[in-house]
C-alpha cells in the first residue's frame, strides 16, 4: 500500500518541475495520443526509451517510478496472458503439444510444493511464481514419459505476442507519464494548470474551474485516505481482527470493519473541508487572484512544438505504412 | 515481565531513503501486575509507536519485544508459527480518534466485535456488554443506540468499552482525555484507577496532562525525540530540572508551591500531592 505514488508530489529543481502546468499536462496529452497511434512494436520501444529519457533530464530515480508501477504489476501479466492466449492470428511462434503424464504430474507438484515453502524467503515473488509456471509449461511439453493423464496443445501465435506486450508497453509509458506529471507538479498548480485549460469548456456551459477543483482534491486525498485506511487497520486489528486470514464470511466482516469508519471519516474530512474553504470565502467559479500567476516561457512552447512534432510524425509514419 | 523491549528502533518508511526514525533504542519492562504508568512527552516524540509496539501491531526495524515470552522482531509476521492475534486480547489498545474503530449499527454490536473476534460466546460478550458501558459512565440504554449518533466524548467511552469487553491484562489508552469534559475525564480516570487497583492490572495511559501524571501514576516514561528518556515515578520527574528541557510543565499543585516558596520565602522538605497536604505543609512552616 505504501508503494502507491500516484498523485504524490516530491520537491525536486529539474527543469520538469520549472514548467508550465498547463504545457506539461498539453504534453501529457498529446503524448498518451502518439502511444495510442503507434501500431509497430518497434516504433513504440523508441517512445518508451524516450520516456526514460525524460525521467534521466527530469531528475526522476527510475527505481521510483518501478515502485510505482508495482501495484498495476498483476493487472499487467493478466492483460499480457490473455492477449497472448486469445489472440490466433500471425505466424505460428511456439506450438506445443502440453502434455500431463503420471511422472510430470509427480514432479509438477513438487515444484509447486518447493514454491509454496520457498516464497517466503524469496524478495520478488511475482517474479519468481512467473519463472515457476514457465518452469511447469516447459516440463509438461519437453518431458513427458509414463502414462499419459491428459493433453492439450498450446499455440502462441506472432500477433498475440505482439499485441500483448504492445498493451503492456503501452500501459507502462501512459502510467509512467501521468506519474511523471504528479510528481513534479503541486496540486495547487495542477488545479490552476486543469482550470485554465478546461476553461473553453464554459462555452458548453460546463464549469471548468469546478472541475479542476474536483480532480485536484481527489488527487490529493489520495495519500490522505490510505493513511487513514492503515490507521483503521491497525485499530481494529487491535480488536482482533487478523486481515491476513479468515474464512469468507470472516473477511467480509473485515472488508466491512474497514470500510464503515473509511467512509464515516471521508465524510466529516470532505465537511471538514468544506467549512475551511467557507471559512476562507471561497466560491466555486468566482474570479479570484493568485499568488502565483502562471507564466508561459519559451521552453513550454519548445515542449509542446517537440511532442507535436512527434504526433504529427507518428500519424504520417502510420499512413505511409 | 509482561513485556520488554531490547534496544528497538523503528524507521518509518519514505520514498527519500531518508527514513524518519520514530524510536530509538528504547529499553523498556513493564510487569503484568499493578503498574499505572503514564506516558508523556511532546507530539512526534514517538509515543503512540511506542504503545503500538506493545501489542504487535507494528513491529521494530532492529531490535525485539517481548510480549507474554513471545519475541517479536521485524519479520515476525511472516513466521506462521507466531500468533499475534492472541496478544492483542492479552494488551488491550484503544486507539485516540474512536472514529478509526466505530462501524456496527448499534453500540452493543460494536462492544461485542472485539471479545466475539477472540473467541468469545455472544452471550458471554453481550452480559460484559453491559457490564462496561456502565463502567464507562453510560447507562445501559446507550447499547441500543448507533454509535455515529453520539457526541465525541460518548464515542470516545464506547470506544473504551469496546476494549474493556474485551478484558485484556494490560490496558493501554492513547490520550482516553482528549475531548471530554473535566466530570467525564474524572471518571474515567477513576475507572482506570479501579481496574489497576481492584483487578491489580497494569494500565498504562498517554496524557499531555501532568496533573493526571502526578495524581496517578505510579510510574512515568518521558519520550522526546524518538528516545525514551526518563522511567521513574513523578516525583523523581518533577524533582528534576531539565522539565524544560523535554518541554513538559509542572502539575498545578507543584507550581503553586514553587510559587509560595519563592514569593513568601517559604521551605518545604517534601512536595505535596494535593491541596489539603499543601494546607499540613503549610500548617507546619507557618
Amino acid at each position: 500500500m505504501k508503494n502507491i505514488i500516484i498523485g504524490q508530489y516530491i520537491p525536486g529543481t529539474s527543469f520538469l518541475y520549472k514548467m508550465d502546468p498547463r504545457s506539461k499536462i498539453i504534453a501529457l496529452g498529446i503524448l498518451m495520443v502518439t502511444a495510442f497511434i503507434f501500431k509497430d512494436i518497434s516504433h513504440i520501444l523508441y517512445m518508451l526509451a524516450g520516456v526514460l529519457i525524460i525521467l534521466k533530464i527530469g531528475g526522476i530515480p527510475i527505481v521510483r517510478i518501478a515502485r510505482g508501477l508495482k501495484p498495476i504489476m498483476i493487472l499487467l501479466l493478466f492483460t499480457f496472458t490473455f492477449q497472448v492466449l486469445f489472440i490466433k492470428t500471425g505466424a505460428v511462434m511456439l506450438d506445443t503439444a502440453l502434455t500431463l503424464t503420471t511422472y510430470n504430474l509427480g514432479i509438477m507438484i513438487i515444484i509447486i510444493l518447493l514454491w509454496y515453502f520457498l516464497r517466503k524467503y524469496i524478495k520478488s515473488k511475482l517474479l519468481f511464481m512467473v519463472v515457476i509456471i514457465l518452469v511447469i509449461l516447459t516440463m509438461l511439453s519437453m518431458y513427458t514419459p509414463g502414462t499419459i493423464i491428459s493433453s492439450s496443445n498450446l499455440t502462441i501465435y506472432e500477433d498475440g505476442l505482439l499485441g500483448a506486450s504492445f498493451i503492456m508497453v503501452r500501459l507502462v509509458i501512459i502510467v509512467t507519464l501521468s506519474t511523471i506529471l504528479t510528481l513534479t507538479t503541486k496540486p495547487t498548480d495542477l488545479n490552476l494548470g486543469l482550470e485554465k485549460i478546461l476553461k473553453p469548456l464554459n462555452l458548453v456551459k460546463i464549469n471548468a474551474e469546478e472541475i479542476a477543483l474536483i480532480i485536484s482534491i481527489a488527487l490529493r486525498y489520495i495519500p490522505t485516505l490510505l493513511d487513514e485506511a492503515n490507521k483503521i487497520m491497525l485499530a481494529q486489528a487491535s480488536r482482533g481482527v487478523d486481515f491476513s486470514e479468515g474464512k469468507l464470511k470472516d473477511k467480509v466482516m473485515q472488508i466491512i470493519s474497514l470500510l464503515v469508519p473509511m467512509f464515516i471519516i471521508s465524510f466529516k474530512r470532505s465537511d471538514d473541508l468544506a467549512n475551511a474553504m467557507e471559512a476562507r470565502s471561497f466560491i466555486p467559479g468566482k474570479e479570484r487572484t493568485r499568488i502565483h500567476v502562471l507564466s508561459w516561457q519559451r521552453n513550454d512552447t519548445a515542449v509542446i512544438v517537440f511532442c507535436l512534432v512527434v504526433l504529427v510524425s507518428t500519424i504520417v509514419l502510420g499512413f505511409v505504412a | 515481565m509482561a513485556i520488554k523491549f531490547e534496544q528497538v528502533n523503528f524507521l518509518y518508511p519514505s520514498f527519500d531513503n531518508d527514513h524518519f526514525s520514530a524510536l530509538t533504542d528504547i529499553n523498556l519492562d513493564i510487569s503484568e501486575k499493578g503498574e499505572f504508568i503514564t506516558l508523556i512527552g511532546e507530539t512526534g516524540s514517538g509515543k503512540s509507536t511506542l504503545v503500538q509496539h506493545m501489542n504487535a501491531l507494528l513491529r521494530p526495524t532492529t531490535g525485539n519485544v517481548t510480549i507474554y515470552g513471545i519475541k517479536i522482531e521485524k519479520n515476525s509476521n511472516k513466521d506462521k508459527k507466531i500468533k499475534l492475534n492472541p496478544l492483542r486480547q492479552k494488551v488491550g489498545l484503544v486507539f485516540q480518534f474512536p472514529e478509526y474503530q466505530l462501524f456496527e449499527e448499534t453500540v452493543l454490536k460494536d462492544i461485542i466485535f472485539g471479545p466475539k473476534n477472540f473467541g468469545v460466546k455472544e452471550e458471554e460478550a453481550i452480559a460484559r456488554a453491559k457490564e462496561v458501558i456502565q463502567h464507562v459512565g453510560l447507562s445501559e440504554e446507550y447499547l441500543e443506540r448507533s454509535p455515529f449518533n453520539l457526541s465525541g466524548g460518548e464515542k470516545k467511552r464506547v470506544s473504551i468499552a469496546g476494549i474493556l469487553a474485551m478484558e485484556p491484562d494490560i490496558l493501554v489508552l492513547d490520550e482516553p482525555t482528549s475531548g471530554l469534559d473535566p466530570k467525564g475525564r474524572d471518571a474515567l480516570l477513576e475507572l482506570f484507577t479501579n481496574i489497576h487497583k481492584e483487578l491489580n492490572k497494569t494500565v498504562i495511559i498517554i496524557t499531555h496532562d501532568m496533573n493526571i501524571v502526578y495524581k496517578y501514576a505510579s510510574r512515568v516514561l518521558v519520550m522526546h525525540q524518538s528516545r525514551l528518556v526518563f522511567d521513574g515515578t513523578p516525583n523523581q520527574l518533577f524533582m528534576k530540572e531539565n522539565i524544560a528541557k523535554w518541554n513538559l510543565d509542572l502539575p498545578d499543585i507543584i507550581e503553586i508551591t514553587n510559587q509560595l516558596e519563592q514569593k513568601l520565602k517559604l521551605k518545604f522538605d517534601t512536595l505535596p500531592h494535593n491541596v489539603d497536604q499543601l494546607f499540613e505543609l503549610m500548617k507546619g512552616v507557618l
